[in-house]
C-alpha cells in the first residue's frame, strides 16, 4: 500500500515538475529579459553592497550611501564614454578625411603593394590585382552601415540599462530585507544549511567580482603606461587613456578579453601611421619587422597579460573560484554558445555558484541523517 | 479627522516596542545596547515556528547560530545509545545555541519544541555582515558573548571539584 502510495506520488511530482518546466518554456521569451536585467542588477548589487554598507557606516544613512555610491558611478561612466565617444568621433572624421585624400590611398596602395612583395609565393594568394584602396573604402562604407544598426541598438541598450539602474538602486536599499524575506521560505529542518548556502554564494560572487575589478584596473593602469613608453618610442598612438580602460574592462572576459584591447591598439596604431614611412619600416628590436608598430603592441599586451595571470590575478582573485582551468573553459564555451559575450562574462562566477551548491547538496545529502 | 499624511509620517513616534526588541532586551548577549541598536540587531534576525516535537536542531547538526525563544518551550537533550539525557528545559526569553556565533562546528547537543514555539535565530552570517557595517555594534555584541561563555566556564569550574568527589 506504501509503496503504490510513493508511486502514485512520484508520479504527481514528475506530472507537476513537467508541467512547471512546460510553463517556464512558454513564457521564458517575455521573462528572459528582464530575468538578465536582475541578474546584472545583483551583479551591481553585490560590487557595491560594500562600498554603500562602509559608506553607511560612516554618514549613518543608507538611502543617503546608496544615493552617493549610485550618483558617483553613473558619473563616472556617463563622463568616460562622453569623452571616449567624442575623441573616437575626431579620430574617425580625421581618419575619413585622410581616407579621401588621393595622397593616403597611394601611401596604402605602396604599402599593400610592398607587403605582397615581401610575402613567399604561396602567400600571394590568386595573383588577381585587387584595389586594395577601394577594398578598404568599401570597408569603411560597410562599418558605417553597422554603425547606424548600432545606434538603432543604443536605444534599446540605455532603457536596459536605466531598468538595471533602477533595480539596483531599489536592491541596495533594501538588499538586507529582501535576503531575509527570502531566507523565510526556507523550511526549518533546512534553515540553518540554506542561511549558510547563501552566505557562501555571497562570497564567492564577491571575491570573484572585486578580485576581477581590481586586476581589471591593473591591467587597465599596466597597458595605459606600456602604451606611452610606445609613444615614447615613436608608436603615435592617441585615445591611450581609453584603450587601457576597454583593455581592463575586456580583461574581465577570461581568455578571449585581453584580444580586445590589443585589436583596438591594432586599429588606432595602423589608423595613425599610415602613410609614416618611419612607422612601416620599424623593426621591433632592430630585428624584426613591425610595421605601424604591430608587434611592439603585442609583445606590449603579451606582457601585461603574463604580469597580469602569473601576479596579479592569482593575488587578487586567488582561488576564490577554485575552478580547474579546464573547467574555466568549459563554462566559458557553454556561456558564449548560450549568451554571446555576456554568458562569457559571468561564465566564471556562475560555474563558482553551480560548484558551491553542488557542494552544499552533497553535504546535505551525505549529513541528512542530522537535519 | 487625522491625515494620512502626517500619521505616515510620524507613524515612528510614540510605537510601541516589538516583542521582538522586548525578548532581544533580556537575552546578555545583546546586554547594553540602545532601542536603536536593538532595532537594528531585530532586523536582522529571523523569526522561526516550530510545531511541538519538531527539531530546531539535531546534535551534530551544521550550525550556524543562536535562539531566542519568543514564546513556548524548547529542550535541549543529548541521546547516548538510545537513552535520552535532558539537558536543560527553556522556556520565553531563554536563549540556546549562542557558541555557534563563534565558531563552525557542529551542535555539541539537540534542541526540540516541546510546545508549540517562536524563536528568534540571530545568525553568523548576519553577525559578520554586521561587523562589515556597524563595527561599534558588533564589538558590543562580542564582548557580550565572551562574558557569557566566561560565566558558563566559571560555573564548570565550580562543578568540577564537585563532580569528582
Amino acid at each position: 500500500m506504501d509503496k503504490q502510495k510513493n508511486y502514485i506520488q512520484l508520479i504527481y511530482r514528475l506530472m507537476v515538475g513537467l508541467l512547471a518546466i512546460g510553463f517556464l518554456y512558454v513564457i521564458w521569451p517575455y521573462i528572459s529579459s528582464v530575468l538578465l536585467m536582475l541578474v546584472f542588477a545583483f551583479l551591481f548589487t553585490t560590487v557595491l553592497l560594500s562600498s554603500v554598507d562602509s559608506l553607511e557606516r560612516k554618514i549613518r544613512n543608507r538611502g543617503l550611501s546608496v544615493l552617493v555610491v549610485t550618483v558617483g558611478l553613473i558619473a563616472a561612466i556617463s563622463i568616460f564614454i562622453g569623452s571616449f565617444a567624442t575623441n573616437l568621433a575626431d579620430q574617425a572624421g580625421g581618419f575619413s578625411q585622410r581616407l579621401e585624400t588621393e595622397s593616403f590611398m597611394d601611401d596604402f596602395n605602396s604599402f599593400i603593394d610592398k607587403t605582397k612583395a615581401k610575402l613567399p609565393d604561396f602567400a600571394k594568394g590568386g595573383g588577381e590585382d585587387v584595389d586594395a584602396a577601394s577594398k578598404l573604402n568599401e570597408i569603411v562604407g560597410n562599418v558605417m552601415s553597422t554603425l547606424l544598426t548600432f545606434a538603432g541598438a543604443l536605444g534599446s541598450f540605455i532603457f536596459n540599462m536605466i531598468m538595471v539602474i533602477i533595480f539596483t538602486i531599489i536592491l541596495l536599499l533594501n538588499y538586507h530585507q529582501f535576503k531575509k524575506s527570502l531566507v523565510g521560505f526556507i523550511p526549518n529542518k533546512y534553515f540553518e544549511v540554506g542561511l549558510r548556502l547563501i552566505y557562501n554564494i555571497e562570497q564567492q560572487v564577491s571575491n570573484y567580482l572585486r578580485g576581477q575589478l581590481l586586476a581589471a584596473t591593473s591591467v587597465a593602469i599596466m597597458s595605459i603606461i606600456g602604451l606611452y613608453i610606445l609613444n615614447f618610442f615613436g608608436a603615435n598612438l592617441t585615445l591611450v587613456i581609453f584603450i587601457g580602460i576597454i583593455a581592463g574592462l575586456a580583461n574581465l572576459i577570461p581568455l578571449v578579453g585581453p584580444f580586445i584591447g590589443m585589436l583596438i591598439a591594432f586599429a588606432v596604431a595602423l589608423m595613425n601611421n599610415l602613410g609614416n614611412e618611419a612607422a612601416q619600416a620599424h623593426m621591433l628590436f632592430n630585428a624584426i619587422p613591425s610595421p605601424f608598430y604591430i608587434l611592439d603592441v603585442a609583445l606590449m599586451f603579451i606582457i601585461v597579460q603574463q604580469v597580469d595571470n602569473n601576479f596579479i590575478t592569482p593575488l587578487l582573485v586567488g582561488e576564490s573560484v577554485g575552478l580547474h582551468p579546464i573547467m574555466v573553459m568549459i563554462a566559458l564555451l557553454i556561456g558564449g554558445t548560450l549568451i554571446g559575450p555576456m554568458g562569457m562574462l559571468f561564465a566564471v562566477p556562475a560555474a563558482g555558484i553551480i560548484k558551491v551548491i553542488g557542494h552544499e547538496i552533497s553535504f546535505v545529502t551525505k549529513n541528512a541523517h542530522l537535519l | 479627522m487625522k491625515s494620512p499624511l502626517w500619521s505616515n509620517i510620524f507613524k515612528n513616534w510614540n510605537s510601541q516596542e516589538s516583542e521582538k526588541v522586548t525578548a532581544l532586551k533580556h537575552v546578555p548577549v545583546f546586554d547594553g545596547l540602545s532601542d536603536k541598536e536593538l532595532n537594528e540587531i531585530e532586523k536582522l534576525t529571523h523569526e522561526r515556528t516550530y510545531q511541538s516535537g519538531e527539531h530546531v536542531f539535531k546534535n551534530k547538526a551544521p550550525s550556524e547560530g543562536m535562539f531566542i525563544i519568543i514564546s513556548g518551550s524548547v529542550e535541549i537533550y543529548l541521546e547516548n545509545t538510545g537513552d535520552k539525557n535532558i539537558l536543560a528545559e527553556l522556556n520565553d526569553r531563554d536563549f540556546f545555541g549562542e557558541i555557534a556565533l563563534l565558531d563552525t562546528e557542529p551542535r555539541s547537543a539537540g534542541a526540540i519544541a516541546t510546545t508549540p514555539s517562536t524563536l528568534l535565530g540571530f545568525f553568523r552570517p548576519d553577525l559578520l555582515s554586521l561587523m562589515e557595517r556597524n563595527p561599534a555594534l558588533s564589538s558590543k555584541i562580542l564582548t557580550n558573548l565572551g562574558a557569557v561563555l566566561a560565566e558558563r566556564l566559571r560555573k564548570t569550574n565550580e562543578l568540577l571539584p564537585k563532580s569528582d568527589n
